[in-house]
């Protein structure tokens, strides 16, 4: 009994300048830290965070171009692809401006095909009708471009001058806008065109952000020496 | 465990070495498997997005894989990118050299179209001349198809074609609708055999070596896997001059670190195969190493619309895919080609492609709108001959991202490939038409060489070794611990997909190997 008694007051008498302590700076002992880890507060009763498509928004410099040109191919994707049966169109798909986007990461053939054939349209208006192409009527640029439509398949795309750059801008053109928020999120859907869905495969332990950041101080020696492909040749 | 010195070292994780790993580690040999990639998993990699979501609205990120003509924005991950491991070819051959590093490689993206080949292969030079005779028939690989085929679940139907060798099938579980009948009867009034799809459902509706091999062979507790080791070259014993392991190099360190093992495997795919023999500078004696390369043409093909089908009619008129086995040059003599091609046929009950119709704006909605749903389409798969010119090398110059020399590829299509794909084309026209189909587009120039995923040869099999690097067992004639598993062993390419073949060949070698190493052989 005399025993318990004096290990209680041994207890209290250590206890003490830590009470004190604690009173003198106003705080109680700090509870125990939950055992939850932060994410378990990410659910659906706190949605995240919802975030629209930059280029719906926002205006993109032009990286590829010239400001003649992107007139010329606003022109023509207006034309390719107008807004129909309720469905927004190339223009309202801000799609001319994502093209110039692609573009200008593509690889030197891509960009001559477009660039130059650009310029080879807006050289046949204004033969024809001595105006830049993005100045003509809807018939008139039909009657400057749909003698080169062909058929094709896919991964084949006709090889004559003009023909190329015509079925192959008009096959982007209809992509870049089918695939745009605008048209996905736009009731109403054509015969057979859906925006496109599919499983997403992130990069897989990929080592190879660094050279897609373009922070050369970060990339690894071995990674820099890989190099562009030898030959590049037409592929969306 | 840093000095073991294992049986066998498997270097590629797709179908051959798949398939060597699950053999051999059953045979109780203790196997390291080396592959170049990551583990995927599609579950924790993949996630299902809009392409608005993704950067470049589904269109490839450029310059990643220019040459993969089949990756989308979706999938560009998981093909090898090409500014990591480039290759070289001169502008004048363009060359589509398609790889998967993933464990599991190519076999996890693979079309599973299952076929055997033929005596019309295999004994080809004997049948029309050109090249050389496989050391091997038929019947040296049909008990090891049958069991292939059991493994993947091929699927298909039993018509006795010689050109088409029937196999151990289950049940064909494809629809046969009203469109393919049409095309059947159309086609048989010209004597051009008509028949189901073959193909591997495997498990889950994947036929991999991930899911159908590979745990087999981890089952036995005797296999070791690493992954993301690139292989720089095989290592050679001194003093016995053998293959006795290999050098790689860690693909995210640069660590570079080695192995030893008693047997060596190669099962990279093909071009992998060669290029790391080449770099090694093994198995060359005959000066064939990297010749032959062949692959199979595709892309030249023709897209139909079935009238009846149109204004939402296509309930039972459409659907469900057929194939038109070889016919050319079995009984008769084609003027313009040797060897032959088959075509895959699929009915598709859809929204049309719009490169259909020439025409844009309100006119092509209209045209969509009018024929979706009746698409009938024809493909060429069509044999490619083998020849000394065509072959691989190793690029004086170019390296990849470890320093490893790369591959330089110079290959060609020649007029028999190009008067093929004219005549396959001819040939649909003519029972499409014949069928009441209407042809609304046709294309008679094949995809550059490497885009059917079929590269075969360089390293081909032989029992004279001066014309051939490895003999009948897939087995080096210079080194006889050395084997070469996959596609790059093949004589001559046929027009099937080699897959089959690839797992009946892997599948024998090894076992082959594994009663040597009882024998004390090896």
């Amino acid at each position: 009994m005399q025993r318990r008694k004096f290990v209680r007051i041994l207890l209290s008498v250590a206890a003490a300048p830590r009470m004190l302590f604690g009173q003198q700076q106003g705080k109680q002992p700090l509870p125990a830290a939950a055992p939850v880890p932060w994410s378990a507060g990410i659910n659906p009763r706190t949605p995240l965070p919802t975030t629209e498509a930059a280029d719906l928004v926002a205006i993109a410099d032009l990286k590829f171009f010239t400001p003649a040109q992107m007139r010329n191919l606003q022109r023509l994707s207006r034309v390719m692809m107008p807004a129909l049966n309720g469905k927004p169109g190339a223009i309202e798909a801000n799609t001319p401006e994502f093209l110039d986007f692609l573009l200008a990461g593509s690889l030197p053939d891509r960009q001559k095909l477009y660039a130059g054939g650009l310029d080879w349209l807006n050289s046949e208006a204004q033969k024809k009708y001595k105006l830049d192409l993005f100045a003509l009527t809807d018939d008139q640029v039909d009657s400057l471009v749909k003698p080169w439509l062909r058929t094709w398949m896919s991964d084949n795309p006709p090889t004559e001058a003009h023909a190329d750059f015509v079925n192959i801008a008009l096959d982007e053109i209809r992509m870049a806008t089918t695939n745009s928020k605008a048209w996905s999120q736009t009731p109403g859907t054509p015969a057979g065109e859906w925006g496109q869905t599919d499983v997403y495969w992130t990069p897989i332990e990929s080592n190879l952000a660094f050279v897609l950041s373009k922070q050369s101080h970060l990339v690894q020696p071995h990674v820099a020496a890989a190099q562009a492909p030898a030959t590049p040749i037409y592929k969306r | 465990m840093a000095n073991e010195v294992f049986d066998v070292l498997i270097v590629g994780s797709g179908h051959a070495g798949g398939m060597a790993a699950k053999v051999l580690t059953e045979a109780g040999a203790s196997c390291l498997m080396l592959n170049a990639g990551p583990v995927a998993d599609a579950n924790r990699n993949g996630e299902r997005k809009h392409a608005y979501d993704l950067p470049y609205r589904g269109f490839h990120p450029p310059q990643q894989v220019p040459h993969v003509f089949q990756a989308t924005e979706f999938n560009a991950n998981v093909w090898v990118d090409e500014r990591e491991v480039p290759y070289t070819y001169d502008p004048s051959q363009p060359y589509n050299w398609v790889r998967v590093r993933l464990f599991g490689g190519r076999s996890l993206f693979w079309s599973r179209q299952s076929f055997r080949l033929s005596d019309y292969e295999f004994k080809g030079k004997s049948h029309d001349g050109f090249g050389e005779d496989w050391p091997i028939s038929l019947a040296d690989l049909d008990p090891y198809y049958s069991r292939v085929e059991d493994i993947f679940q091929v699927s298909g139907k039993k018509e006795g074609w010689p050109q088409m060798p029937d196999g151990n099938f289950i049940e064909d579980p494809d629809v046969w609708s009203g469109s393919l009948d049409r095309l059947k009867t159309a086609a048989a009034k010209l004597n051009i055999p008509v028949t189901g799809q073959r193909r591997a459902n495997g498990r889950d509706g994947l036929a991999s070596s991930v899911n159908l091999l590979l745990p087999d062979a981890e089952k036995t507790k005797k296999l070791t896997s690493i992954a993301n080791a690139v292989v720089r070259e095989i290592s050679v014993d001194k003093n016995t001059g053998l293959p006795d392991g290999c050098h790689f190099v860690d693909r995210f360190t640069g660590r570079e670190m080695s192995v030893k093992a008693r047997i060596v495997v190669l099962a990279a795919g093909t071009l992998e195969s060669t290029r790391l023999l080449l770099n090694s500078k093994l198995a060359n004696s005959s000066g064939l190493v990297g010749r032959y390369l062949m692959d199979q043409i595709y892309g030249a093909g023709i897209t139909c619309s079935v009238p009846e089908a149109r204004g939402g009619n296509a309930k039972g008129l459409m659907g469900g895919g057929a194939i038109i086995p070889r016919f050319r040059n079995i009984t008769d003599k084609s003027p313009n080609f040797l060897r032959g091609y088959a075509m895959n046929i699929w009915s598709s009950g859809g929204g049309m492609d719009a490169r259909c119709f020439a025409a844009y704006g309100a006119e092509l909605e209209q045209k969509m709108a009018d024929y979706s749903g009746s698409g009938f389409h024809f493909g060429l798969m069509g044999e490619v001959l083998g020849r000394y010119e065509n072959h691989v090398r190793i690029d004086p110059v170019k390296t990849d991202a470890w320093g490893i020399p790369a591959l330089h590829i110079a290959t060609n299509y020649t007029d028999n490939e190009f008067n093929m794909a004219k005549d396959a084309v001819a040939t649909a026209s003519q029972v499409a038409e014949a069928a009441g189909f209407e042809v609304l587009r046709k294309n008679v120039m094949p995809n550059p060489p490497g885009y059917s995923i079929h590269e075969v040869g360089t390293c081909r099999m032989g029992d004279d070794q001066k014309k051939s690097v490895l003999n009948k067992w897939n087995q080096s004639h210079d080194h006889k611990n050395l084997f070469v598993m996959d596609g790059a062993g093949f004589t001559s390419a046929g027009w099937q997909n080699p897959t089959m073949t690839i797992l009946a060949l892997s599948m024998r070698a090894s076992e082959h190997l594994a009663e040597e190493r009882k024998k004390l052989n090896i």
